[in-house]
């Protein structure tokens, strides 16, 4: 007899066994189809997706008008689908003399085992010529993807503080760099569905994939008013054959940067055969030197805020002072004898400031220094800024405090100091410079305004305004006299700083400086120029550096549209001076009158008729003697 | 013919039909770029289908076959024809192994027809016991291990595999004591043991079972692949014929993987009616086999539906990501004609052995 059927406890064990797994399948199904369902797909999409990117334009960089100052220009690159083209060597032939490459190299790069080959740097950002060449062959599997390269209307302009981008268009250095990511836009993609080959799909159509153009930054820079300030600095590097020159506009009444320069500059395009020094110094932040005369002004303001001083107070400068043991001398051997205070800061008298210092006290004067923003960096945000160095509190001694009332012993930047008397005339607040002032997304959407940015108020109002006087006087009167121009009432202070070098003054090497601003009154513009070792007979800010503010506010003044000032300081006459004297008003005469009284002058007569209708120059305006004068006639 | 013989044949009819479908959708990229030249998959799995169904037909009525003479003799053919498959100039060489016995264009895998006869033969052997004879007789081993040794010198470790746990499982039904079962597992993790131990690389590809993403282009790839082809698809797939994955990502997507593509194609949905369907064809042949009153007709039922139990449970564990990837195709669904046809035979012979019960009541 066999056993029985029916006893099918094993056959139940088996199926409850069966059902579990069953279950158990269900469930895993249900995690990866569902719960895994977004992660997986994206994994997916990137297993099936072979795109080729389209660079998308990066954002123009622009003045504050708008002029674009950085754009771009098309230049594609070449992608080739292997899969696509069974005839790779034949490729690589027709390619290599058009991209002037090795055949061989490109060949291997050719055959390379990728569903998608960028042919770069082979075929990377190739001109209009190559590219219709390429494109008559027509070549199965290459496609050419739209690439830019920056270009450079202005050329070497700005350069310094624009910087330049790689050959991936990546910000290196400047403004490319420091706004990288607003600049870079997001590439566009031509997506191809293909098998896993890299085979094109023939019943799949191409999909595209809307990328976005990168954001436009707009400067505070005006340019019309850069390149006055290049082209003053251009003519002083050759005149006086400096080692560099650097220059650095403001208004100062919102640390808005109008103008910023270095000079030597070179060309963003070129920038691989540029010595790294100079792309990377932006010397109006980067630089840190002994300021010289220039930091007087801050002594000076400190002085008055504290009403140590009355600028009528009298002084006797004898040419050298005595602090402790050390002997500190004016920059005048013989000394300036007997003065007052506005006279002290007219001549740059040392020894008058080292008697404002001792005034004031170490602690004191200290303690303005960093209130006007020495010792740290402004946050312009421009690439590559330095902070400076001031003595530590517990070594600022009375030797020392005495040296840095006249701007010696300290290591400023020039940003820092056109910050620090921005707030000395500008009422006394202390401004955040900058340089950016809006991004402008590719749309036309402003994605952020800069406004300007208040620090902090450093001295009063009254304070300010007889700093502005004083170095209205000192334009007018004395040492910035090559820097006054009629009827826009410039003030400002010179410096001549010794360069220091391993720790001691470098004889006849000199950086010369001066920091000028009109109108004296309400200031609209700050300018600080300095040039590092002038070749010149005569190493002074006066000399050297006063008329080429002199020059760019002049020619500044159209721009900003400056008043003429006619409550200005008249210029003191020094024997040399060409002798001038200010318009008349011939409106309204008669040809009589006018030749009897003003035989001496070059007139030349217009039209018929026995009065005159008007005149060139205008009344009031400064002419020499020999000045031609131009008078129009009528009945 | 009873419900639950209709449930049966009808569950196993619409499975081939949906394999017909779904090795059209598959391979249709597939076979268009690797077999441009040859009559397509679903043409061929059509024309199998028709013939399996002959079989099927012919085997279902043959009640001669009920006699165990017969398949003592199909065992002994099989075993013979397993090493004539061997023989080189008999043996076709195939996809790096020696699988296949040619006759011009028509082929064959010996290796199916061995499982088969295998199993039915042990059902006898295990249904002869008399009471108070061993439960474990060395001879179920020799009668089991004769076609795994030519089975793995082909190498077809997929057929051994399948073999081998088919009688396993019908060991246990065969009331195997547990205790047989748990030296087993033993001695299985031990071998596992040595076997990582001796070849450091066998720890790698546990690895890559286990994370098959740390190497999803070497090791891991089709496991990857065929989540890719499921993750995405969701509850309800992407549509049939919009498979993805079968744009070669998937290789040769009509065999091992085409539940995949199913997954892809029809969702969470279809992937669990098709699970419901092959429950249902088991749900009925183990019920046909509850009724037979003979010992040998119900180790044969069981012995063979198990092994299609396990082998479909096998397919789908791997294409989910449950288990490593061993190589075995989806029953009634995969691309396959031998296979196809014998599992009709299959179908055939358990349709017959269930009809043991009738006869008795007749009796």
């Amino acid at each position: 007899m066999k056993w029985r059927v029916g006893e099918s406890k094993r056959l139940r064990i088996f199926i409850a066994a069966l059902i579990v797994y069953g279950v158990i399948v269900v469930v895993r199904l249900m995690y990866i189809q569902l719960w895994q369902h977004e992660e997986l797909t994206k994994l997916a999409k990137e297993n099936w997706d072979r795109e080729i990117p389209f660079q998308e334009q990066r954002g123009d960089i622009a003045d504050r008008h708008g002029e674009v100052i950085v754009t771009n220009e098309l230049a594609p690159t070449l992608y080739f689908m292997r899969s696509q083209n069974k005839d790779v060597a034949s490729v690589a032939r027709q390619l290599a003399p058009i991209l002037k490459v090795d055949e061989a190299k490109l060949l291997e790069k050719l055959q390379r085992p990728a569903y998608l080959t960028k042919l770069a740097p082979e075929a990377k950002n190739l001109s209009v010529e190559q590219i219709t060449q390429i494109q008559q062959l027509q070549i199965d599997g290459l496609y050419s993807g739209v690439d830019y390269v920056r270009t450079y209307p202005y050329g070497t302009l700005l350069s310094r503080l624009i910087g330049f981008t790689g050959s991936d268009t990546q910000g290196l250095a400047g403004i490319e760099y420091a706004y990288d990511d607003v600049l870079t836009g997001n590439a566009s993609a031509i997506r191809l569905f293909t098998d896993a080959q890299g085979k094109k799909m023939e019943q799949t159509e191409d999909e595209w994939r809307q990328g976005e153009a990168g954001a436009t930054v707009e400067l505070t820079v005006d340019l019309a008013l850069q390149q006055i300030i290049e082209n003053e600095l251009e003519q002083a590097m050759v005149m006086y054959d400096a080692d560099q020159a650097l220059a650095l506009a403001m208004n100062p009444k919102t640390g808005e940067i109008l103008g910023i320069a270095s000079h030597p500059t070179y060309d963003p395009a070129q920038y691989a055969s540029v010595d790294s020094s100079i792309y990377n110094r932006n010397l109006p932040v980067f630089m840190t030197y002994e300021p010289g005369s220039t930091f007087k002004i801050i002594t000076l303001s400190a002085a008055i805020e504290e009403k140590v001083v009355d600028l009528k107070d009298e002084f006797y400068d004898k040419g050298y002072t005595m602090v402790e043991d050390a002997r500190l001398r004016c920059w005048k051997r013989e000394g300036h004898g007997h003065q007052n205070f506005l006279e002290v800061v007219e001549n740059s008298c040392n020894p008058g400031f080292v008697e404002l210092g001792r005034r004031l006290g170490p602690e004191k004067l200290l303690a303005y220094i960093h209130d006007f923003g020495f010792g740290e960096k402004t946050g312009s945000t421009i690439a590559g800024e330095a902070s400076g160095i001031l003595f530590k509190p517990e070594a600022f001694g009375p030797v020392e405090s005495a040296t840095t009332a006249f701007g010696q012993g300290v290591s400023v930047t020039p940003i820092q100091q056109v910050q620090a008397v921005a707030a000395v005339i500008n009422g006394g607040t202390l401004y955040e410079p900058y340089i950016v002032s809006r991004i402008v997304g590719s749309n036309g959407k402003v994605l952020k305004e800069n406004k300007p940015r208040a620090k902090k108020r450093v001295v009063s109002e009254e304070t300010s305004k007889i700093v502005r006087e004083a170095l209205e006087s000192v334009v007018a009167n004395g040492s910035g006299r090559q820097a006054y121009r009629d009827g826009l009432r410039v003030g400002g202070k010179t410096g001549t700083a010794q360069k220091v070098e391993n720790g001691r003054y470098k004889d006849g090497d000199y950086i010369v400086s001066f920091i000028g601003f009109a109108p004296a009154n309400d200031p609209e513009i700050l300018i600080y120029v300095a040039v590092d070792s002038p070749k010149s007979h005569l190493q002074f800010g006066s000399v050297i550096a006063a008329p080429i503010v002199g020059h760019i506010l002049e020619e500044a003044a159209p721009i900003l549209k400056l008043p003429y000032a006619t409550d200005q300081l008249e210029k003191k006459f020094v024997w040399g001076d060409e002798e001038t004297e200010r318009m008349p008003n011939f409106v309204n005469m008669t040809v009589e009158e006018v030749t009897k009284q003003f035989y001496n002058y070059h007139i030349h007569w217009y039209g018929d008729g026995d009065r005159i209708e008007s005149q060139l120059p205008a009344p009031g305006q400064l002419i020499k003697q020999d000045d031609a004068i131009h008078l129009y006639l009528t009945n | 013919m009873s419900l639950a013989r209709r449930l049966f044949v009808g569950s196993a009819f619409v499975l081939s039909l949906i394999g017909i479908v779904f090795i059209y959708s598959a391979s249709s990229y597939w076979g268009e770029v690797r077999y441009a030249d040859q009559t397509p998959f679903y043409v061929k799995q059509s024309l199998y289908f028709v013939a399996a169904l002959i079989v099927f037909r012919v085997v279902s009525r043959m009640e001669t076959l009920q006699h165990k003479k017969w398949w003592t003799l199909l065992y002994i053919v099989s075993i013979i024809l397993l090493i004539g498959v061997l023989i080189p100039g008999i043996g076709v060489w195939r996809n790096g192994s020696r699988s296949w016995i040619g006759l011009g264009p028509l082929t064959f895998q010996p290796a199916e027809l061995a499982k088969v006869a295998t199993l039915i033969y042990l059902s006898s052997l295990l249904a002869n016991r008399k009471r108070g004879e061993a439960v474990i007789q060395l001879k179920h081993f020799i009668v089991l291990l004769i076609p795994i040794c030519c089975l793995m010198l082909q190498p077809d470790f997929g057929s051994a595999f399948i073999l081998i746990m088919g009688a396993f499982a019908l060991f246990f039904i065969a009331e195997y004591p547990f205790k047989f079962y748990l030296l087993c597992m033993l001695g299985g993790a031990g071998a596992l043991a040595a076997l990582i131990i001796s070849a450091p690389y066998r720890l790698a590809r546990i690895k890559a079972f286990l994370d098959p993403w740390q190497d999803p282009l070497g090791s891991g790839f089709q496991a990857v692949q065929s989540l890719m082809a499921i993750g995405p698809a969701g509850l309800f797939g992407h549509g049939f014929l919009k498979s993805r994955q079968k744009y070669l990502y998937l290789p040769e997507p009509q065999n091992d993987f085409i539940f995949s593509i199913l997954l892809e194609e029809t969702g969470l949905i279809g992937g669990v009616i098709v699970i419901c369907i092959f429950a249902c064809f088991l749900a009925s042949g183990y019920h046909l086999a509850r009724k037979v009153v003979y010992m040998r007709a119900y180790y044969v039922i069981v012995a063979l539906l198990s092994m299609i139990a396990l082998q479909a449970a096998l397919n789908i564990g791997v294409v989910i990501g449950l288990l490593p990837v061993t190589g075995v195709t989806l029953p009634f669904i995969s691309y396959g004609g031998t296979s196809l046809m014998l599992l009709w035979f299959v179908v055939g012979v358990i349709y017959l052995f269930s009809k043991m019960t009738m006869r008795k009541e007749e009796h």
